[in-house]
C-alpha cells in the first residue's frame, strides 16, 4: 500500500486556508519561491496513521484561470501529475462565492475533499446546509471544519485518513454547460485524445478543452495544443455566430447559476450577523473624509505600541551583550591570542548584539501589523489610500510594505507579495531602500543631538524622512513610466469581513519574521562584522612615526605634584585622608579628584597644580587619539577610505566617514559603531557623549547634514540587496538598485554640500 | 458630457456647467452608480481585457450588487456583489453597463 501522499490545499483568499495549513502541519514547514515568479510557496509535511503526507500550500484564488500570476501558478501546480487529493478549503459563510473555484477543481477529476471552514461563523449566520446534496452536487465527500480553533480540523483529519486508504470511488458530476456550449467540448477533447499529449495524460481532456474555449492564458500557452488551436478558433466562432455565445465570460455565468440553483436547493439561511457589524464598522473605517485621518491615526498607534513596548527590552538586550562580552574578557586572559580575543568580544559578541538589539522592535512591529492583517483591516487601509498612492504610480497596497520599510527593509520587501500586479510590486521594491530604516536611526540620533540645538531637533529628523519618502514618490513616478512601463493589471480586491484574530495566528507570524530576522543576523551581518573588524584592525602598525610612549610618560612626568603642592591640598582639608594617601603614593592628582577640585576655590599653588594637571592629560588624550588614528589609517578599511577620499571630497567626506560608509554595506547601524573606533572613542552607540564631542570638533553642521542624507539614500544593507535578488529572482536588478542609489545619493549629496559651502550655511565648527 | 441647455423655467440663464443631467433610462455605468445604490449588470462591454477577471468574482451580466462606498481622492469603489465587498477602479467599472435597482435606506 502506498505510504505517501501528496494533498494539495486550495481555496480563495482570506478563506481560513492559512489556518488549516498551520494546524495541520504545525512548525514543519517549508518556504520558498514558484520558478520564474514571485509568488511564494510553501508546504509542510505531517504524519497521518502512518502515512506520509505533503501538503502543499497554493495561493489563494478566486479562479482557475490565468487573471493572476498565483492563478496561473495554481493551475500549473494542479495539471502536474503526482497529486493525490486536493484540499478544497471553502469559507461557508459565503458559500455560493467560496465553491465557484470548486465547480472548476471538480473538472480535474482529482480525488477532492471539501473543507466547509468558518462552520461556526456559518451557523452564528444562520446557515443550514444539507451537507449530502451538497455532496452529491460536487460528488465530493463535505466535512466542516474551524480552521483557527484547536481541534478544529480533527473530523477533516479523520476524513482524509479515511479518502487515502479507500480506493477511490467517488463519481464526480459534470457540470453541464448547456447544449451547444457541450458539443463544442466534446468536439475540442476529442482532438486532444488524438494528440495524446504524456505530460497531461492524467488530466480530463475536457478539462482542458473547457479551458481552451474559454481562452485560458495557461491553456493556450501549452505548447503542446498549438496543433489544435485552430480549431478552437473556430469553434469559439462558431458559438459567437450561431448562438451569440461569449465564450470567455459564458462558462462564469453557466457555474455561478449552477451555483445559485445549489445553493438554493441545500442552504437555508436565516439571517445575517457577523458581516452587518463588518458594514457598520466598515461606514465609519472606509469613510470618505475620516477614512484618511483614522488610517494615519491607526498607523501611528502601531508605531506608538511598538517602540514604548521595546524600548525596555532593548536595555536589556544590551546589558546582556555587554555582560556576555566581560564575561568572556574575563575568563580569557589577555596575554593569550589577544588579537583572537578581542576578534571574538568586540567582533562577533558586539556585532551579532548590534542587530539582536533591533530584535524587540521588529517583533513588536510585527505582532502590530499581524493584527491589522488578520483582523482585515490592512484591506481597508489598502481601500482608502489607493486614491493618493495612485498619483505616484503606486497603488494602495504598496502602502503597508512602505510604512513597514521605516522598520526593516527586508521584511517590508518581503510584505509586498500581497501586491497582485508585478509592475507595482517591483516599483515598490525598488523604491524601498528609500524608506530611512530603523537601522538608519542610530545615525541620526547620534548626529542630530550633537550639531542642531534642542528646538530643531526633531524638525531635522522629520526632514530627514520626508526627503527619503519624496524621493521615494518621485523615484515611483520615474520608474513607473520608464522601466515598468505598460499596462497594469486589473484591479480587483476583497474586502474580507473583520475578525478577530487569534493569538496562535499572530504569535505564528511574529515567530516567522523573527526567525527570519535573526537568521539574517546570524549569516551575513556576522560575517560581515568579523569581515570589518579584520579590516578595521589588521595589519597593526608597531612602528609608529612619532615616539608616543614616551610622550605620554613625559606629561605625566609633569603632572606630578612639588612636596609644597601636596602639603597645600593637605592643609586645604578638601580632601580624605585616603585620597591624600593615593595622591602622596603616585605623587599625581587621580582625574576624578581633578574634576572636583575645579569646582572649589582654590589657594594659588593648588590651582596652577590642577591646571598644569589637565592641561597635560589633554594632551595626553590627544596623543593617544593620535596613535589610534595612525593604527586605523594603517589597516585594510584605513587604506581604502584614503584612496577613496578624493572621490568623496566633494560631497564633504573625509577619509573616517569613507570608511564608514564602507562599513555601513553590512548594516547601516555599523556606521556608528565604526566611526566609534575610527575616533578612538571607545565602544560607541548613538548615545556616545565622546564621540558627539569629537564630531562637533571635526565637522561643520553642513557636513553633518550630508553625512544623514548620504546615508539615507546611499546603497542599502546587503541583507537588503540579497532579499530583492531572491524576491525579484534576478541577479541584476539588485546591481542596478545599488548603482542607481548611489548615484542618487552622490549626485544628491554634492548638490547639497556644494551649495551649502557657496551659500556658507552651516560651514562653521561648531565645537 | 453635460449638455448645456436653457433653463427650463423660461428665464433663459444658463445652467451651472458642472450640473450633470441624467434624463430618462440613458445607459449607466458601474462607475455611475450612487453609494447606497443597488444595481443589476446589464452588460460587460465584450473585448475589455479586464472581462474575465470581473466574471471570476461574479461580475457578469444579471448579477445584482450594491455600491457601497467610494474611496477618497478619486480612489478606488467598493461593491457589494455575492454577499462579498469587492474594491475596483473606477475606469474599470465604467466598462460595465448598469440598470439602476431600488434605494436601499
Amino acid at each position: 500500500m502506498k505510504r505517501e501522499f501528496t494533498i494539495a490545499l486550495a481555496g480563495n483568499p482570506n478563506c481560513g486556508k492559512t489556518c488549516i495549513f498551520n494546524a495541520l502541519t504545525g512548525a514543519r514547514q517549508h518556504v520558498g519561491n514558484y520558478p520564474g515568479v514571485t509568488v511564494e510557496s510553501k508546504s509542510g509535511r505531517f504524519v497521518l496513521n502512518g502515512m506520509e503526507i505533503r501538503l502543499i500550500d497554493l495561493p489563494g484564488v478566486y479562479s482557475l484561470s490565468s487573471n493572476s500570476p498565483e492563478e496561473e501558478v495554481v493551475f500549473r501546480e494542479l495539471t502536474r501529475p503526482g497529486i493525490d487529493l486536493i484540499l478544497n478549503v471553502i469559507d461557508s459563510t459565503i458559500p455560493q462565492r467560496s465553491l465557484y473555484l470548486t465547480t472548476q477543481l471538480a473538472e480535474l477529476h482529482i480525488p477532492m475533499l471539501l473543507a466547509f471552514n468558518m462552520s461556526d461563523d456559518a451557523a452564528k449566520k444562520g446557515l443550514k446546509f444539507d451537507i449530502p446534496k451538497l455532496e452529491r452536487y460536487f460528488g465530493s465527500p463535505i466535512v466542516r471544519t474551524v480552521g483557527c480553533r484547536a481541534g478544529g480540523v480533527q473530523a477533516l483529519l479523520e476524513k482524509l485518513a479515511g479518502m487515502l486508504t479507500e480506493p477511490d470511488r467517488h463519481g464526480v458530476p459534470m457540470l453541464s454547460y448547456g447544449a451547444d456550449i457541450d458539443e463544442a467540448v466534446s468536439a475540442v477533447a476529442a482532438k486532444i485524445d488524438t494528440l495524446d499529449i504524456v505530460g497531461y495524460n492524467h488530466v480530463p481532456s475536457r478539462f482542458f478543452a473547457i479551458k481552451l474555449l474559454e481562452h485560458d492564458r495557461s491553456a493556450w500557452h501549452i505548447d503542446a495544443f498549438r496543433p489544435i488551436l485552430g480549431e478552437v478558433e473556430a469553434q469559439i466562432k462558431h458559438l459567437l455566430d450561431r448562438h451569440a455565445i461569449e465564450t470567455d465570460t459564458f462558462m462564469a455565468d453557466r457555474r455561478y447559476a449552477m451555483l445559485a440553483g445549489a445553493c438554493r436547493d441545500a442552504i437555508t439561511t436565516t439571517r445575517e450577523r457577523r458581516r452587518e457589524i463588518s458594514d457598520r464598522i466598515d461606514v465609519v473605517m472606509t469613510n470618505k473624509y475620516i477614512g484618511l485621518p483614522l488610517f494615519f491615526l491607526i498607523i501611528y498607534l502601531t508605531f506608538w505600541f511598538t517602540f514604548t513596548l521595546a524600548d525596555p527590552l532593548m536595555g536589556y538586550i544590551e546589558d546582556g551583550f555587554a555582560w556576555l562580552s566581560d564575561l568572556v574578557k574575563g575568563s580569557w586572559p589577555e596575554a593569550t591570542l589577544p588579537y583572537l580575543r578581542s576578534l571574538l568580544t568586540d567582533g562577533v559578541i558586539g556585532g551579532v548584539g548590534g542587530v539582536l538589539v533591533f530584535l524587540p522592535n521588529i517583533l513588536f512591529l510585527f505582532f502590530a501589523i499581524a493584527i491589522l492583517e488578520d483582523s482585515g483591516y490592512m484591506a481597508r487601509a489598502a481601500f482608502v489610500m489607493d486614491g493618493v498612492m495612485r498619483r505616484f504610480g503606486l497603488q494602495g497596497r504598496s502602502f503597508v510594505p512602505l510604512v513597514l520599510g521605516f522598520g526593516c527593509t527586508v521584511p517590508a520587501i518581503m510584505a509586498t507579495r500581497c501586491i497582485e500586479s508585478e509592475r507595482d510590486r517591483k516599483t515598490t521594491i525598488m523604491i524601498l531602500p528609500l524608506m530611512s530604516c530603523g537601522a538608519r536611526l542610530p545615525i541620526y540620533a547620534l548626529i542630530i543631538p550633537a550639531f542642531f540645538i534642542a528646538q530643531y531637533q526633531a524638525l531635522v529628523m522629520w526632514l530627514i524622512y520626508l526627503i527619503g519618502v519624496v524621493v521615494a514618490l518621485i523615484a515611483a513616478r520615474i520608474l513607473k513610466s520608464t522601466l515598468f512601463k505598460g499596462d497594469g493589471e486589473i484591479y480587483l480586491m476583497e474586502l474580507p469581513p473583520y475578525r478577530m484574530p487569534t493569538l496562535r495566528s499572530l504569535l505564528l507570524h511574529m515567530w516567522d519574521r523573527g526567525r527570519m530576522y535573526v537568521q539574517k543576523a546570524g549569516t551575513i551581518i556576522l560575517a560581515t562584522s568579523m569581515i570589518l573588524y579584520i579590516c578595521n584592525t589588521w595589519p597593526e602598525k608597531t612602528v609608529f612615526d612619532k615616539d608616543y610612549d614616551a610622550g605620554i610618560a613625559r606629561l605625566e612626568n609633569d603632572k606630578r605634584l612639588t612636596p609644597l603642592q601636596i602639603g597645600a591640598l593637605e592643609r586645604s582639608g578638601l580632601v580624605s585622608g585616603e585620597v591624600l594617601a593615593e595622591v602622596k603614593a603616585t605623587g599625581t592628582l587621580p582625574d576624578e579628584l581633578l574634576d572636583e577640585l575645579r569646582k572649589e576655590e582654590l589657594p594659588s599653588v593648588l590651582c596652577s597644580a590642577v591646571e598644569v594637571a589637565q592641561e597635560r592629560n589633554e594632551a595626553i588624550a590627544e596623543l593617544e587619539n593620535e596613535r589610534q588614528s595612525e593604527l586605523m589609517e594603517y589597516t585594510i578599511s584605513g587604506r581604502v577610505g584614503h584612496m577613496l577620499e578624493p572621490f568623496f571630497r566633494p560631497i564633504g567626506f573625509d577619509w573616517k566617514l569613507t570608511t564608514a560608509t564602507i562599513g555601513a554595506l553590512a548594516a547601516k547601524e555599523v556606521f556608528v559603531s565604526q566611526l566609534g573606533i575610527l575616533y578612538a572613542a571607545g565602544e560607541a552607540d548613538e548615545e556616545s557623549v565622546p564621540l558627539r564631542q569629537q564630531l562637533i570638533q571635526n565637522y561643520t553642521p553642513l557636513q553633518a547634514f550630508c553625512i544623514m542624507l548620504f546615508c539615507l539614500l546611499s546603497i542599502p544593507c546587503l541583507a537588503t540587496l540579497a532579499i530583492i535578488r531572491r524576491e525579484l529572482n534576478s541577479w541584476t536588478m539588485p546591481l542596478y538598485e545599488a548603482g542607481g542609489l548611489f548615484l542618487l545619493a552622490y549626485l544628491t549629496t554634492m548638490i547639497v554640500y556644494q551649495a551649502g559651502s557657496l551659500l556658507r550655511i552651516g560651514t562653521k565648527l561648531i565645537g | 458630457m453635460s449638455k448645456v441647455r436653457k433653463c427650463s423655467c423660461g428665464c433663459g440663464t444658463m445652467p451651472a456647467s458642472s450640473r450633470n443631467y441624467r434624463v430618462g433610462n440613458r445607459a449607466m455605468t458601474l462607475a455611475d452608480l450612487p453609494v447606497g445604490t443597488a444595481g443589476t449588470i446589464i452588460k460587460v462591454l465584450p473585448g475589455w481585457r479586464g472581462r474575465k477577471k470581473f466574471a471570476d468574482v461574479g461580475l457578469v451580466e444579471g448579477a445584482e450588487l450594491l455600491m457601497e462606498a467610494h474611496a477618497p481622492f478619486g480612489g478606488l469603489l467598493r461593491v457589494k456583489v455575492l454577499e462579498t465587498s469587492v474594491a475596483m477602479h473606477r475606469d474599470d467599472a465604467a466598462h460595465v453597463m448598469m440598470k439602476r435597482g431600488e434605494t436601499t435606506e
